[in-house]
């Protein structure tokens, strides 16, 4: 076996550009993996009700309610949708987009509340918001309704 | 740069190092921001629910963050705001009531004409909890407001 050297006098050891795309190498495999792998904190924008002017006229709105059951459950408008295990909600997603098509063909907006059960859970809602941001309907409340 | 290929001459071009070691380190300073950028925010003891649906945060917005904490065993929930737990969503309002004065002047006309609310809430915890978070962020003037969720488990 050839004994290693160590004898600087010898003369400079010269730059080695094949280890140095070696590393290189490695760490762009480390952040290419790392890139699929990483989570993406994104957002679900909605508006509170506020105050409107009434100097002019004002048009009535018919206003969908998407009620939240704690079990799970959603319905529109008293109607239940999809499965109470099922994150997706493909039904509501569904009706909800025909939803919008009418209403934007017709030119009227689309508002919706949703009513949620106080101990609902909070993720059942942020299904129920990623089915309205599918449909594009972004004028959205947030209630829970009172236990008595 | 010296020419790789294109000669007249016949001969074969040489391999270059010195292009191979650019686009390297071009890929590896895009893959290392694109890993950089997505770093959560903060409070790693919120399981944030999914919506891969979701628009893309919109980072350049005056904005509170509001964090609803959900302990399973204990069953409550907690606010955090700045770092600090608040056991009741009411002790905030006055904070993010100055927070909102603050970071209206910082609003630019005309691009961001809002300051807005951001609530990262447990994926767990009842509705009631961010219910109460978003009447916090009304008292105090809010009405834009944001939930956050993540693209995938």
């Amino acid at each position: 076996m050839k004994r290693l050297d160590l004898n600087v006098n010898d003369g400079s050891v010269g730059f080695q550009i094949a280890p140095m795309i070696d590393v290189v190498f490695v760490i762009m495999l480390f952040f290419m993996v790392m890139a699929g792998a990483v989570k993406v904190e994104k957002e679900l924008n909605s508006q509170l009700p506020g105050v409107a002017e009434t100097s002019g006229s004002t048009d009535f709105v018919d206003e969908q309610l998407i009620t939240i059951t704690e079990a799970g459950e959603v319905s529109l408008n008293d109607e239940a949708m999809d499965t109470p295990d099922s994150h997706d909600l493909p039904q509501l997603k569904g009706t909800l987009m025909r939803l919008k098509q009418n209403a934007d063909a017709a030119k009227t907006p689309v508002i919706v509340t949703i009513i949620s059960e106080e101990m609902a859970k909070y993720s059942r809602t942020v299904d129920v918001l990623n089915a309205l941001a599918v449909a594009k309907i972004d004028s959205v409340s947030f209630t829970v309704t009172e236990e008595e | 740069m010296a020419g790789g290929g294109g000669g007249g001459d016949g001969s074969e071009p040489e391999f270059q190092v010195a292009p191979m070691i650019d686009v390297l380190l071009v890929l590896l300073i895009f893959f290392m921001t694109l890993t950089s950028a997505q770093v959560l925010k903060v409070d790693k003891s919120i399981k944030l629910p999914v919506a891969p649906d979701a628009q893309k945060q919109d980072t350049q917005r005056a904005q509170v963050i509001l964090n609803v904490r959900w302990n399973p065993e204990t069953k409550k929930a907690s606010f955090v705001y700045d770092d600090k737990v608040y056991e009741q969503s009411g002790d905030l309002v006055p904070l993010i009531k100055v927070a909102k004065e603050a970071g209206e002047h910082k609003i630019l006309e005309g691009k961001n004409p809002t300051f807005r609310c951001v609530i990262r809430g447990d994926r767990d915890v009842p509705a009631i909890y961010v219910s109460q978070a978003m009447n916090t962020a009304a008292e105090a003037g809010i009405s834009d407001i944001s939930f956050s969720a993540v693209n995938k488990n």
